[in-house]
């Protein structure tokens, strides 16, 4: 492309600028996830959390944006290329939307109609103690296995599924 | 048609046939369409990842799980702080593949040569860093099926919170090991000299378009799993 | 934009179409030293690998068909006995009965292979390949090496699917969906083991091929048209074509993400799929937290567009058929268009449709439902449009044109019972019944094998330069739409009643005993129209070597480029330059002119459509 060579001066001067401008803009915005980040252990209020990961799915965002923008070049590209990338990618909204809001329903169906998953997720564990379990082969360490701090000595699973069904039984009484 | 084509002259040069209507060579055209197609690879990762959290009432705390960092004394508390310098390593490393890129353009051997090298420095340094965060969660007992990280809440969690992250970080580091790859062969080429011979650096355009794509999805992938 | 950046622009421009032409004009040179390997083996001329995409499709297409039949024996004949199909599959039909399992099997695979590899590669496959450089003026797609790759990919993945079939525990036999559980536990079933491998790895090579392909078209089509070729003057199966290679790029790799999660699950322990699990024989399972109904919306997600990646190429070659056999522009060529891009957007929003009755909340149901049927508005758009075209034509009823016409028929055959299908009220009582087959064979399967047959009769002249027999031509069209219906249209009645599909064996059930004819009556058009397909492929093979020869560059008296090229041209497609074109494609009976090349330049007086 011999284009370059007759214009770069002033072309050059220019296109360092941005991209100098657009490196402090993605660091200035990773950082301020990062302290969103930070701000956010710990903290009891679920409303603000909730708005706060907001916060940064819009800073996600804005960063992608840049990244395509500037770095891939796509805003100096003709108005039809970037028609043809960006308006297939709106397919992603309810891409997103259908498939969460399917998962939030089904989360709500297993809550009403299935006792046992409900349970699940009312028993509080211990956190075991880390290093112990790689390499222990098949017990999996789900649901079944980390409510047991003895899980390695399962040999099978249905009795893992047992042990824990009658586990189930001493809650309730 | 020509009515109203001829209202419009300048699109009318554009898509009249005889050449690109984006004023592009094919094979960029055909990148960027790889790309928005791997973009739905990964979006449907992601979009599953969430699907599952959603479907589930518990979910582990990301704070917990990724605390610690390299040649860190025992039990260290430092959540986010590994991630983030792996985050900037990549960022800085698109930051060099733009400037090689624009080395290209002004056919400034030189600069794309010490800019890719930069690149694909940058890129072995995620990788290890990535290959350090992996081992240390599977001497934690972290793999595919296995969790051993409760949830937030305090109860019991299932493997797919490990499940997604080993998958989607490991399909993330494979596109970033294939584009090293990709980079050491631009960089190979531009040695020796081919791009001089054709005139144009487009090749390096294109694996600098593969290149920030890596990064474009790292920044989703590390909102996903780290921050949200 | 600066002005600056405008010039350069142009600059920018004219290397890129220069270094374009440039490399074309190479590939006419390579004809003089090619080999046997390198011409029809690992060709690079999208004519033969077009020739090469549709042969496998065929092959494909007739062991499909095959499994059809066999299957359909069963369901006709479930107490009687044929000792052939022990000799056939051997363990499998032990004392001449199908096994269950063997059963599943070949309903599985040949739904598989009919819908990826038959109406996917064979369809879009041959006829992206031949027509789109062919049509819009182009020496071959913008990266031949690509298209060889896109073949080869295709053809391994052939052989693997292939080789699913003759091991130990048979090829999968879950469904052509492959939902989990069946698919993610080796223990579920015997075709659960090795064939399920066989098959995640056939329909990964498969993927990439398509991605491959996809790719190269949609570039071709934008940057490779002739000059004067606006998008406006396109074929409107060009444009068929490119929105099918869209949907295939931005759908299919949903589905590799399903894939790798699904070989994740099998071997690699991990629940993503699985929850709640109790395998008889093994126990419970320790997979918790996964979901099945996620894979349903990825596999769907793909599987949706899928259908139309499947009717959209015969849609396009349909209209330019019917436009040319009818001497007739197309009717409503904006709309066409329009409709194309609807269909092709609202393609990828009602992939749940497929799943109303998996516990799919009913809001979310409810949105689906409104989107499954804003469908029919392009689609009615679409009918009317070849129907007005059709009208007060002067028809010539070449094969070709009645596939088209056929097409049209099956197409709103087929695409009224989608209404209903559409209701997530109704679908909780059609789901999974025969109506279901009725529909989606009717309006996806027959339909689109109608389109391709259409196409083939219409391009075979300039595929190989010969005529395919016109009687035989006949007989394979009237016994094909007769016995389609024949075959579909029952199943309507059978579905209303409730008979589930993927059942083995109905003789069991009281309330089904009343079908038992039927199903007969069934298997036995399903066999006639077998054997019809085996006629036409003997014309097919016939005519290569032995057709009428073509005497002249456009036979059809057709207004597109493909019919300025020689009768067999060469790699390169045009001698000399490539012709300019000056108007759209469809000026047939303008100004009393029966047809107007594209290559034709507008005269002075002449009024542009």
């Amino acid at each position: 492309m011999s284009h370059t060579n007759d214009t770069h001066a002033e072309h050059d001067g220019g296109a360092i600028a941005e991209i100098k401008k657009v490196t402090i803009i993605l660091s200035v915005l990773t950082i301020v996830e990062l302290i969103l980040g930070f701000w956010m252990i710990g903290m009891e209020s679920k409303a603000l959390v909730l708005g706060i990961k907001g916060t940064i799915v819009i800073l996600m965002m804005a960063k992608a944006f840049y990244i395509v923008a500037y770095f891939m070049h796509l805003k100096h590209e003709v108005k039809n290329l970037i028609m043809t990338i960006v308006v297939p990618l709106t397919l992603f909204v309810w891409f997103i939307i259908a498939f969460l809001a399917d998962g939030n329903s089904f989360r709500n169906l297993r809550n009403t109609y299935n006792p046992y998953f409900k349970e699940q997720s009312t028993i509080k564990v211990e956190q075991p103690a880390h290093g112990g379990s790689h390499g222990g082969g098949h017990e999996a360490a789900g649901a079944a296995g980390a409510a047991h701090t003895d899980s390695a000595a399962h040999t099978t699973d249905s009795s893992a599924k047992n042990e824990d069904a009658a586990k189930h039984e001493d809650a309730k009484h | 048609m020509s009515t109203t084509t001829a209202a419009s002259p300048t699109e009318a040069k554009l898509w009249g046939g005889g050449k690109s209507p984006f004023s592009v060579e094919y094979g960029k055209v055909m990148m960027w369409y790889f790309l928005m197609s791997d973009a739905f690879t990964f979006g449907a990762f992601l979009i599953s990842y969430g699907t599952v959290r959603f479907s589930t009432n518990g979910w582990p705390d990301p704070n917990v799980v990724f605390k610690s960092f390299p040649f860190a004394p025992e039990g260290v508390n430092a959540p986010l702080v590994f991630v983030s310098v792996m985050t900037f390593i990549l960022i800085v490393s698109s930051v060099t593949m733009v400037l090689a890129v624009h080395a290209g353009h002004n056919m400034d051997k030189k600069g794309v040569v010490r800019n890719m090298i930069w690149t694909i420095i940058g890129g072995i340094a995620f990788l290890s860093c990535q290959a350090w965060e992996w081992n240390h969660l599977f001497h934690e007992g972290a793999w595919w099926g296995r969790n051993p990280f409760i949830n937030a809440d305090g109860t019991a969690s299932s493997s797919n919170f490990t499940n997604f992250f080993f998958t989607i970080t490991g399909f993330h580091g494979f596109h970033v090991f294939s584009g090293v790859v990709i980079n050491i062969i631009m960089l190979i080429m531009t040695l020796t000299n081919q791009f001089e011979k054709r005139g144009h650096y487009n090749m390096i355009e294109k694996a600098g378009l593969y290149w920030h794509f890596v990064d474009l999805v790292w920044v989703f992938v590390f909102t996903c799993f780290y921050l949200l | 934009m600066s002005n600056e950046a405008t010039i350069i622009e142009d600059v920018h421009v004219k290397s890129v179409t220069s270094h374009d032409v440039h490399e074309h004009g190479d590939h006419g040179h390579h004809e003089h030293h090619e080999t046997f390997l390198s011409k029809y083996v690992f060709s690079m001329d999208h004519k033969m690998i077009a020739k090469q995409f549709l042969i496998t499709g065929m092959v494909w297409a007739v062991l499909g068909g095959l499994m059809s039949v066999l299957f359909r024996l069963q369901l006709g004949y479930p107490d009687a006995s044929f000792p052939f199909l022990e000799s056939l599959l051997g363990k499998w039909a032990k004392g001449g009965q199908i096994t269950p399992e063997a059963y599943y099997a070949l309903v599985t695979t040949h739904g598989t292979v009919l819908v990826f590899f038959v109406l996917t590669a064979g369809l879009s496959g041959t006829f992206a390949n031949f027509l789109i450089p062919l049509q819009i003026g182009a020496r071959d797609m913008a990266s031949p090496f690509m298209n060889m790759l896109s073949y080869w990919f295709f053809f391994v993945a052939s052989v693997v699917m292939l080789s699913s079939m003759f091991v130990e525990t048979g090829p999968f036999s879950g469904g052509w969906t492959a939902y989990p559980p069946l698919s993610a536990l080796g223990d579920a079933s015997p075709g659960s083991k090795t064939g399920m491998d066989l098959w995640i790895i056939a329909m990964s090579l498969f993927i990439v091929s398509s991605l491959l392909g996809g790719l190269n078209y949609i570039a071709t089509i934008l940057n490779m048209r002739t000059k004067g070729m606006s998008m406006t003057r396109l074929p409107l199966t060009i444009w068929a074509l490119f929105f099918t290679a869209v949907l295939g790029v931005l759908s299919f790799p949903v589905l590799l993400s399903g894939m790798i999660l699904l070989i994740f699950d099998r071997n690699f322990g991990t629940s993503f799929y699985l929850s709640d699990i109790f395998v008889n024989g093994v126990g419970a399972l320790p997979n918790e937290g996964g979901s099945a109904i996620l894979y349903q919306h990825l596999f769907w997600f793909l599987g949706h567009p899928e259908v139309y990646i499947i009717l959209l190429p015969a849609m396009g070659m349909v209209s330019e058929i019917m436009s040319v056999s009818s001497r007739k522009p197309i009717f409503g060529y904006m709309a066409m268009l329009g409709s194309l891009f609807a269909i092709a957007a609202l393609a990828f929003l009602v992939w749940a449709h497929h799943m109303f009755v998996t516990g799919l909340n009913p809001f979310l149901g409810s949105v689906f439902v409104l989107l499954t049927l804003l469908i029919a508005v392009p689609s009615a758009i679409k009918v009317f449009n070849w129907l007005t075209t059709l009208w007060r034509g002067n028809i010539r009823f070449t094969p070709g044109m009645l596939f088209a016409i056929g097409f049209v028929s099956l197409f709103i055959s087929g695409g009224l019972t989608g209404i209903w299908l559409g209701n997530a009220a109704l679908d909780i009582h059609l789901h999974d019944t025969y109506f279901v087959i009725a529909h989606f064979h009717i309006v996806m399967g027959v339909a689109s094998m109608f389109g391709m047959f259409a196409g083939m009769y219409h391009w075979f002249p300039k595929m190989y330069g010969r005529f395919m027999n016109n009687t035989l031509g006949y007989i394979h069209f009237w016994v094909t739409i007769a016995g389609a219906y024949l075959i579909f249209w029952p199943m309507h009645y059978e579905g209303l009643a409730g008979m589930p599909r993927r059942y083995f064996d109905f003789s069991i059930w009281e309330s089904f005993k009343q079908f038992g004819e039927l199903n007969k009556f069934i298997t036995i058009v399903s066999m006639i129209v077998f054997a019809v397909q085996i006629l036409f492929l003997m014309n097919f093979f016939y005519s290569i070597f032995k057709g009428r020869k073509v005497t002249s560059e456009n036979p059809w008296e057709a207004n597109t480029l493909e019919w300025t090229t020689p009768i067999r041209p060469g790699h390169g497609n045009w001698v000399g330059e490539i012709p300019e074109v000056h108007r759209w494609a469809y000026d047939y009976g303008k100004d009393g002119k029966d047809f107007i090349q594209q290559t034709t330049p507008v005269g002075a007086d002449e009024s542009t459509h």
